[in-house]
């Protein structure tokens, strides 16, 4: 047989030089999806936590950032084969790696109905058409549509140009600052239409509320912040590699907190205390009311930012989740035609289906069966993110673990700063646990087998997860006979750079 | 000079394969294999999982491209790029001097082609060298 010439400079990954200083920095702003999450979760927040809301943006932020330490040095020991699933599994053997795996899925199939059902919504608000909005037939429908048309598009392979990306997320950023600004100008001019208060220090403390409500809105913050690791992970592959990829994480960070915070503080200060007290039942809605009623008659700028968020935002999550799914079975911790690989479009098209339509079914389940079904979803979808990212921070220092005491550097950046973020997502999932399972303190009240309906949802998947995974192993052993691996010490150098 | 063929099993890239093939002998040249591996979606987790399973696609396909080459006495190189499909021949066209891109087409209506993106159209716009496109068989 002929040489394989080619392959010998095939790149590990990403293509070498590929991007520059603004794609990485939108690539960091992407992943979170800024305004979509704000949107969605904003409400849910405030009514948790008041006028406490922008001390929990900020206090969520400190997991992530635990966390995505651990993303950093997981990825340069496995460049090849991605994220959780395979890090996991190499740190701590296929059961643990396996429910890791079934996680990273699964928030990606939860979120989906979500991201459709946001950008229907805030697309028909955008449009004057609130009517649409109201009728549930209407928008259900248009959101399966809208799930299948994104599936589509993701199982033919298109994608947006990243010329088009670059622009559509810098503009949701702008749009999102000058609805900040806006807010806060008109609460200090006195212009305002609502019972506006004046922004204090004393709203960046996170701890203000306390209790119950707290750990529920720092899980939610952490849904915020969800993806933004990918952004630390780029910093090899960027131009000028020294110093752009480095910088643009940091930039798109701060652009992101400053956006958060911003926006948080705006709409408490505009909306006032009793607005979104009265309002607390319409929490899905917040952001779209406090937009109309501080941008008036441009309203629908800061709802089209949200709207071409959510969407771009369910290609970003269809694509993952169905890579998870072909990464799992080409090393056959799933049935086989999940890796199957379409021949004319090239991509895993039966992963993607079966998202697409996981995706739909519970959409639609969800939103027959709860009240608030969007703040129950997220609330689920938050709980599986935790779960797998402190088992992302425990891997790292398990593989780790011979290397930690060669410096300083290893032994905070590999092993105390991923088992710390670990701790306190670990912390947040028992604490949220065991509040939910008095539906007293559930958001709606409502109970579903006598706990909080997120709590029901998020031990069911977990729970679904178990029985398939028991099942594979049973029917397909195959996967099970991988052992967990180690990082030997380094003869002579501590750290690759 | 060579012959360049895009590869990938499918109906048309089959016939297109043999037309290759006798180009190759008709001139003398060698035959290159081409395979573009790159994963639609460049970005984001687990692409490098979705890209290994397009090269090891690739690898199959070519095998069984070289088999057919080796019987027919044909000489051959076997490329996987990480470019998608029309590119990666535009480069190894470039790489290996070729006299000509031999590729096969889906036998498609000329919208849905332009709806889905397709390698044979996308190469009689942009190649400096002539492409020969292959029809499946009726």
């Amino acid at each position: 047989m002929a040489t394989t010439e080619g392959s010998a400079d095939l790149p590990t990954g990403l293509k070498p030089n590929a991007i520059g200083f603004v794609d990485a920095l939108v690539i960091g702003l992407n992943a979170t999806s800024p305004a979509y999450s704000l949107a969605a979760v904003i409400g849910p927040v405030v009514a948790l936590v008041g006028i406490y809301a922008p001390g929990v943006m900020l206090a969520s932020f400190v997991p992530m950032l635990l966390i995505a330490s651990a993303f950093y040095y997981l990825n340069r020991v496995d460049q090849d084969c991605g994220t959780t699933f395979s890090w996991v599994t190499r740190a701590m053997g296929p059961w643990a790696g396996w429910l890791g795996g079934w996680a990273i899925a699964m928030t990606g199939v939860l979120v989906v109905g979500s991201l459709a059902d946001v950008a229907v919504t805030f697309a028909l608000l955008a449009f004057g058409l609130d009517g649409w909005v109201d009728n549930d037939l209407v928008r259900q429908v248009l959101t399966v549509l809208v799930i299948l048309v994104m599936t589509a598009l993701c199982v033919i392979g298109t994608e947006l140009s990243a010329r088009v990306q670059n622009v559509l997320i810098l503009a949701q950023v702008a749009c999102l600052l000058i609805f900040a600004v806006v807010a806060l100008y008109r609460v200090y001019a006195d212009t305002g239409t609502l019972d506006s208060v004046r922004p204090s220090v004393e709203w960046l403390n996170p701890f203000g509320s306390g209790g119950a409500s707290l750990t529920a809105a720092l899980l939610l913050g952490v849904f915020i912040y969800w993806g933004w690791e990918s952004a630390v992970n780029l910093t090899e592959e960027v131009e000028n590699s020294a110093t752009a990829p480095g910088k643009a994480a940091v930039w798109s960070t701060i652009v992101l907190l400053v956006t958060y915070v911003s926006v948080a503080v705006a709409v408490v200060a505009y909306a006032g205390t009793t607005f979104l007290a009265d309002n607390a039942g319409e929490e899905e809605f917040v952001f779209a009311l406090l937009a109309d009623e501080a941008m008036g008659g441009w309203h629908w700028v800061v709802l089209l930012a949200v709207s071409t968020s959510a969407l771009a935002s369910t290609q970003t999550t269809i694509i993952p989740a169905s890579r998870t799914a072909l990464s799992m079975a080409r090393r056959r911790a799933l049935p086989q035609p999940f890796a199957r690989i379409h021949p004319r479009y090239r991509t895993p098209d039966v992963s993607t289906w079966w998202v697409a339509g996981i995706a739909i079914v519970w959409y639609l389940i969800v939103y027959q069966l709860s009240e608030n079904a969007l703040f129950d979803s997220l609330t689920a979808l938050s709980l599986l993110i935790a779960f797998y990212y402190a088992l992302t921070g425990l891997a790292c220092a398990v593989y780790y673990r011979r290397r930690l005491t060669e410096s300083l550097h290893n032994l905070l950046l590999i092993g105390l700063g991923p088992l710390v973020g670990a701790g306190l997502l670990a912390w947040l999932l028992v604490e949220s646990v065991v509040d939910m399972s008095d539906p007293a303190n559930s958001y709606s009240g409502v109970a579903w087998l006598g706990v909080g309906p997120p709590l029901v949802i998020g031990v069911g998947i977990a729970l679904a997860g178990v029985i398939v995974m028991f099942v594979w192993r049973f029917v397909s052993p195959a996967f099970w006979s991988e052992r967990p691996g180690v990082a030997e010490p380094e003869p002579q150098h501590g750290e690759e750079h | 000079m060579t012959v360049v063929l895009g590869y990938d099993e499918s109906a048309g890239s089959v016939r297109a394969l043999h037309v290759a093939v006798e180009v190759s002998a008709a001139f003398g040249d060698p035959l290159v294999l081409v395979y573009g591996a790159a994963a639609p979606g460049s970005l984001g987790e687990e692409y490098a999982a979705h890209h290994q399973a397009l090269v090891d696609a690739g690898r199959s396909a070519l095998r069984h491209a070289v088999e057919v080459a080796d019987e027919a006495g044909v000489p051959t190189t076997v490329e996987i790029i990480d470019e998608k499909p029309a590119q990666a021949l535009l480069v190894a066209a470039a790489r290996h001097r070729a006299r000509v891109i031999v590729v096969g087409s889906w036998g498609e209506s000329p919208m849905r082609g332009a709806l889905l993106g397709s390698t044979p159209h996308k190469l009689l716009h942009l190649s400096r060298i002539p492409v020969l496109c292959v029809p499946t068989e009726e």
